[in-house]
């Protein structure tokens, strides 16, 4: 049996490969660039994660380039963020594209086209936040209003759960 | 049951973007949700589209009888799609099967309709195509259905119906309408004779110069045109030589069924009466016949042969019920020494034995592992000579042996076999 990649698949794996690393070193088009060992850790997580699209490395990768942000600037807005969640999400969505079957799957054209325009659509909500923390920021913050962020957050989080635990015992 | 569950792509957008939010609150980093916004919109779309269905998957094939190297279409069944956005089958290889993709993996919306699979089957036999998986998608991959093992379908291939014509007339026609020259005088078109006028004939009979000539009516006579019987004797006692379907090399199973096809629709179609006799693990005949439905009878017969040797009662009689006025064309690679027996009785009956040969020039024995090769080639080389001597000795009793090269294979051995017939002979009962 043929166990070669296709085409499609490789090209796939090598968005999911090089897009997190990529979001990781735009920090330093900012000024601030990530540590040498930190690279190696995000690029050996996201061969993990090219490799087996549906494994835990993909989570990893990322969570490990967001929070890599969220010390590179304190307080700073950055344009360059956009620009990182653009990779993140680029190569989520490989990600999701390839593990629509087996490594051999040939990649279907339609679905490629479909998610394209879904990543663009999805894509739009990283410069309007941007905008709006841009426009917010300086202004005074009304008191409590992280705690009441933070409320919403895990109010928001533990709506989800308990819907995603009702879909899956139903 | 097979149910929807969540998919990693979904796991990963609802932790990201739960992570990302909680670390923007907490150190107080907006840059965080600019980051994370995509994920939460992607987790929360995926949680919204939960479809509710509880899909039943099947598969099923346009045709379930084909010949050799024909094509048809898997289709894969839907049923309580709602919320299927997606549809991947992988198909497992199945041998002397070919798939199209190739590799029997296809991937597509369902949107575009489910995906289907081209099967062409590359050899007769009954062909069982690999089982395949099936898995669902709902929309914006939040959900994943299966995968689900589906069992292959059976098919039945037919063997190739070579082209082949024959323009021999048969050496005994004994029926009643058909196409082959009798030697009694009847009310066919070939000329056979004049003779005196008999109450009873027919005046556009009548030869009026050679009446005038002699002063008394003659008519002309002509040869009835008759039906023949074909027996056809298929050997399957085993398989000779590697088979790679219709795309390579025959075995002379291959050899054997093809040739016993063609041959088969050939009288058929010109309506002679045909019958089969497979000699294989079991006996299977099939009884005189015409028509479309019987050349159905037999190619399917033909096609559901079980290669093998026959039980030890079957193996001690060969009664092939041959009457006068038969043909019967032995098609074996002449290896097993119950047909050359069966032959040599026949043509000592009288009856028109045609042997045609299957075994393929280059043939291989099929050996177990482990043996000696020198020692196999041996053998083969002592059961070949063995061959050569039946041969020699099925000529030397007037039954000629043809290897089978597609049409015009019977033509010359069929003519000598119908001016054989009509001298006269001493038979064996």
């Amino acid at each position: 049996m043929n166990r070669a990649l296709t085409p499609g698949q490789v090209a796939l794996r090598l968005l999911v490969l090089l897009c997190p690393p990529l979001a990781l070193l735009a920090t330093g088009l900012a000024g601030v660039a990530p540590a040498g060992w930190l690279v190696v850790l995000v690029l050996v997580l996201s061969v993990g994660f090219a490799a087996m699209p549906d494994s835990p490395f993909g989570t990893v990768a990322t969570l490990v380039v967001v929070a890599w942000w969220g010390l590179a600037f304190r307080d700073d807005l950055h344009p360059q963020a956009v620009l990182a969640a653009a990779g993140l999400l680029v190569a989520h969505v490989a990600a999701v594209v390839a593990s629509y079957g087996p490594a051999e799957l040939p990649v279907d054209r339609g679905l490629v086209r479909l998610w394209a325009l879904r990543g663009l659509a999805v894509l739009a909500s990283a410069p309007a936040v941007w905008v709006l923390a841009v426009a917010l920021q300086g202004q005074p913050e009304p008191p409590g209003i992280w705690v009441a962020g933070l409320a919403a957050a895990c109010a928001a989080t533990l709506v989800a759960t308990v819907a995603f635990a009702a879909r899956e015992g139903g | 049951m097979t149910a929807w569950r969540p998919t990693a792509a979904l796991s990963r957008a609802l932790l990201v973007g739960g992570v990302g939010v909680a670390f923007a609150v907490l150190a107080g980093e907006p840059v965080l949700m600019v980051l994370v916004a995509p994920f939460l919109l992607l987790g929360a779309l995926g949680l919204v589209h939960h479809p509710d269905s509880r899909p039943r998957v099947t598969s099923q094939l346009d045709h379930r009888s084909l010949h050799e190297g024909q094509g048809t279409v898997s289709r894969l069944v839907l049923e309580d799609a709602a919320g299927v956005e997606q549809v991947t089958r992988v198909a497992a290889a199945a041998p002397y099967v070919a798939l199209h993709p190739r590799d029997g993996r296809v991937s597509r919306l369902l949107g575009d309709g489910p995906p289907v699979l081209e099967v062409s089957p590359r050899r007769w036999g009954r062909r069982v195509l690999g089982e395949e998986k099936v898995g669902l998608h709902s929309a914006w991959a939040g959900y994943r259905w299966g995968p689900v093992t589906l069992e292959g379908r059976e098919m039945q291939v037919l063997p190739l119906t070579a082209p082949f014509d024959s323009r021999a007339e048969a050496p005994q026609p004994l029926g009643l309408v058909g196409a082959h020259r009798s030697r009694r005088v009847g009310s066919g078109t070939e000329f056979a004779g004049i003779r005196p006028f008999q109450p009873g004939d027919r005046l556009r009979r009548i030869n009026w110069r050679v009446s005038l000539r002699t002063d008394a009516l003659h008519v002309e006579t002509a040869r009835a045109e008759e039906d023949t019987g074909v027996l056809l004797v298929v050997d399957a006692l085993a398989d000779h030589g590697r088979s790679g379907g219709t795309d390579g090399g025959a075995s002379s199973l291959d050899l054997t069924v093809r040739a016993a096809a063609a041959i088969a629709e050939h009288h058929v179609r010109g309506g002679d009466r045909v019958a089969l006799r497979l000699l294989g693990v079991s006996r299977v005949q099939v009884g005189y016949g015409s028509g479309q439905r019987h050349l159905r009878r037999l190619l399917g017969t033909i096609a559901g042969l079980r290669i093998g040797e026959p039980h030890a009662d079957d193996a001690e009689t060969l009664q092939f019920g041959a009457t006068a006025g038969t043909v019967v064309i032995v098609l074996s690679p002449m290896l097993a020494e119950s047909i050359a027996t069966a032959t040599a009785t026949l043509v000592r009956r009288g009856l028109p034995v045609l042997v045609i040969d299957t075994l393929p020039p280059d043939a291989q024995p099929a050996v177990v592992d482990g043996t000696d090769p020198v020692l196999a080639d041996l053998a083969w080389r002592m059961r070949r000579v063995e061959r050569e001597q039946v041969l020699g000795r099925l000529a030397a009793l007037g039954c000629p042996v043809v290897a089978w090269r597609g049409p015009g294979t019977m033509d010359d051995v069929l003519r000598r076999l119908a001016r054989r017939t009509q001298l006269p002979q001493v038979r064996v009962r």
